[in-house]
């Protein structure tokens, strides 16, 4: 084994490469947040974006993706792809991947319940590194100098950075593997910016072939249900009040009620433990697997703060929980917290409320948090 | 099915989170000193295959790659009701990533039988990724149900409900299936009497204990080391950087009535100005 590994030998050309993701012919925002991302990369080394769609009469989609940024898109349509199964859309990338002259030097999926199941298998596969749930992407230099395997040494201009919180977000994680491409990573959703939208922006549009294998079917799909929020308009209130477990039953959601009525445009979000339980329906979702919210005012109510409903709301302006134990993550993020129980505090912030509106509450100062 | 299925239950010991020591000044974790628990994931990955053992019939064995105080775990399993354990420990294991990990934990199922269910946890929460599963899914060339809420087999194929962006889908799937069970599974139950006794039991014969715990390495397995630990992991954590407390400054207000409170939270914060004078609408 030679001590200087030829180090061009590891930064061959290759492209970024996007794969996107849509439910039932839905582009998912984060296909949009990963063009964003990976123009960036693309761009820094002067390389081109690609991006491989798979489903079924896709419609406008690769267009739109070509608007989003992507140079080039690749279209994987068969019926048999409408829905997402974890083998067929296994078996399109691989082959895919393998018929490239060569491999792209990166390659980019959503941190989704979808691309957490396929970025696994396409990695294990051609046994490059991945990186889960990042939250930063760069492309720089690397100079690696441990001797445990000296086949690695060596100075390497273009590594994919991808950094990611770790042990419950207390750390920031930069991990590199420049030694074999794709290097491959998942962003989480809401998390990168988008590019403009370009309409009418021009790229070439190649599709892909579909050759599924008897052993692709050993899993089918019986129901696919998907609730898509409407009738509330959960991401245009200025004021949110969650609720999660601690209220104790559904009829909780009563006394939320009461509390977000004192506000002008406001609205009800839950925790998705009281939706599973049926307390209050799907639409009200935040999180991860629900609705990414944004208002000016969140009051989370018995809710734990769960990293998946963190992700959907820690973005708010003013965050201020009631829990009643008072190590409960949730006061990690929040930036107001109250020790106590719901029953008890949120009665009292209705009364009081309602006197500062009458004009005669206490005068708070106005200020920021 | 005829002698039952052949189950397994791929668990980790992790730091425990809960506790601060053995975290190093730069945020890092000293192993050495950190408390260790069950990967609290895995929790439902254990519950998920003791219920397919009592319903379906067959033998639960638990699989976990670690140093040797990861015997711990084991024994925690068996308590619960698992019937057999095996810990992968090899020093040359050391640093593995997930695809390395994956690789490792792939050769010890092969090394120890026809697996018709493999239940992973969705996460550790050292490793945070999610990948271990699909990876050595991948391995075994299975299918998988990632993000497994609930569970029921019918004419010998696994029917589960996942997980997915803004609701779930019903799947059905061929066995021998590798399944990874979100925190919305049911949790664990409390240890069996007769599991906690056995452990009791074993804890005293060491030799007893060697027949229902194994523990075995690399060379044993097959493996091949250039393809485990630094060696065979394609990432590296190039470094890390403390973020400190997420937010880091929850201003807290207890130890008062709620009235007292609420006052409180009023002054200190933005609130007042969500709060429209009554001459407005409302
Ligand atoms: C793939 C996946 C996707 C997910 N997606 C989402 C998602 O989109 N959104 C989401 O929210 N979750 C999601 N989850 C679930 C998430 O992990 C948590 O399980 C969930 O958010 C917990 O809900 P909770 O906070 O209501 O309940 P718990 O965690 O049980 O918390 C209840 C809290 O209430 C407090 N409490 C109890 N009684 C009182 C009282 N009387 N007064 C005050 N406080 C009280 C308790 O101290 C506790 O902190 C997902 C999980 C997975 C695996
Ligand atoms: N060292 C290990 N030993 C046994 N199982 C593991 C190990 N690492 C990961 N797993 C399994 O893979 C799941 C996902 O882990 P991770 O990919 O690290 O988030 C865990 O919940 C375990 O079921």
């Amino acid at each position: 084994m030679s001590e200087q590994p030829d180090v061009s030998a590891f930064c061959p050309k290759g492209d970024v490469l996007v794969i996107a993701e849509q439910i039932l012919g839905d582009l998912q925002p984060v296909t949009l947040e990963l063009l964003g991302a990976g123009r960036i990369l693309a761009d820094k080394m002067e390389r081109n974006l690609k991006c491989l769609v798979l489903g079924h009469n896709l419609g406008d989609i690769p267009q739109k993706l070509i608007e989003a940024g992507a140079d080039e898109v690749f279209v994987a349509d068969d019926q048999e792809l409408y829905l997402y199964r974890t083998l067929p859309y296994r078996r399109v990338v691989v082959d895919f991947l393998e018929s490239l002259p060569e491999p792209p030097h990166t390659c980019l999926l959503g941190s989704t319940t979808t691309g957490r199941d396929l970025a696994p298998r396409i990695s294990a596969h051609f046994e490059t590194g991945l990186t889960a749930d990042c939250t930063e992407l760069d492309i720089g230099p690397y100079d690696h100098k441990n001797k445990v395997d000296p086949s690695k040494i060596g100075l390497y201009p273009n590594c994919l950075y991808a950094i990611r919180p770790s042990f419950g977000e207390s750390l920031k994680a930069r991990i590199l593997g420049p030694w074999k491409n794709p290097q491959m990573a998942t962003t989480r959703p809401g998390v990168m910016t988008p590019n403009k939208n370009e309409p009418g922006r021009k790229g070439k549009i190649t599709s892909v072939p579909v050759n599924l294998q008897p052993d692709d079917y050993r899993l089918i799909v019986a129901d696919t249900v998907r609730e898509v929020a409407k009738g509330i308009k959960l991401t245009e209130a200025d004021v949110i009040i969650g609720g999660g477990y601690g209220l104790g039953s559904a009829d909780g959601f009563d006394l939320l009620k009461q509390l977000a009525d004192v506000f002008e445009n406001s609205a009800i979000g839950a925790s998705r433990k009281v939706v599973d339980l049926g307390w209050i329906p799907y639409q009200h979702q935040v999180g991860q697997t629900g609705k990414t919210v944004r208002p000016k005012l969140y009051i989370a109510c018995g809710i734990s703060g769960a990293i998946q409903h963190r992700v959907g709301m820690s973005k708010s302006g003013l965050i201020i929980a009631i829990n009643k134990d008072p190590d409960s993550p949730i006061f990690k993020f929040a930036h107001h917290g109250i020790v106590g129980d719901i029953y008890q505090i949120i009665p009292e912030m209705i009364k009081q409320f309602a006197e500062i509106q009458s004009g005669r509450g206490v005068k708070a100062v106005v200020g920021t948090h | 099915m005829s002698a039952g299925l052949n189950i397994y239950v791929l668990v980790k010991q992790v730091p425990d989170t809960g506790s601060k020591a053995g975290l190093n000044p730069d945020g890092t974790i000293d192993r050495a000193k950190a408390k260790r628990m069950l990967n609290p994931f895995d929790r439902f990955a254990l519950q998920a295959a003791l219920h397919a053992k009592r319903t379906y019939g067959g033998k639960v064995t638990a699989i976990s790659m670690g140093p040797p105080p990861a015997v711990e775990i084991l024994l925690e399993t068996l308590e619960h009701g698992v019937d057999e354990a095996y810990l992968l420990s090899d020093r040359r294991l050391a640093a593995s990533d997930t695809l390395a990990t994956a690789y490792a934990l792939y050769k010890v199922l092969n090394f120890i039988g026809k697996p018709d269910l493999i239940f992973c946890g969705l996460q550790t929460t050292d490793g945070d990724t999610a990948q271990v599963g699909p990876q050595l899914a991948e391995r075994l060339g299975l299918p998988q149900v990632t993000y497994c809420e609930d569970f029921h087999m019918e004419d010998g194929k696994v029917h589960a409900r996942r997980i997915i962006e803004g609701g779930y889908q019903k799947v059905v799937a061929e066995t021998p299936l590798l399944i990874t069970v979100a925190n919305s599974y049911h949790p664990l139950e409390y240890k069996s009497f007769r599991g906690a006794y056995r452990v009791r039991r074993l804890a005293r014969d060491q030799e007893e204990m060697k027949k229902f715990i194994h523990t075995i390495d690399l060379d044993l397995v097959g493996a091949d080391p250039d393809r485990t630990g630094l060696k065979g992991s394609p990432t590296i954590v190039a470094w890390t950087e403390k973020v400190g407390e997420l937010g880091g400054s929850c201003v807290m207000h207890e130890g008062q009535s709620a009235h007292e409170l609420i006052q409180e939270v009023i002054l200190a914060s933005a609130l007042n100005q969500f709060l429209v004078p009554s001459s407005s609408t409302k």
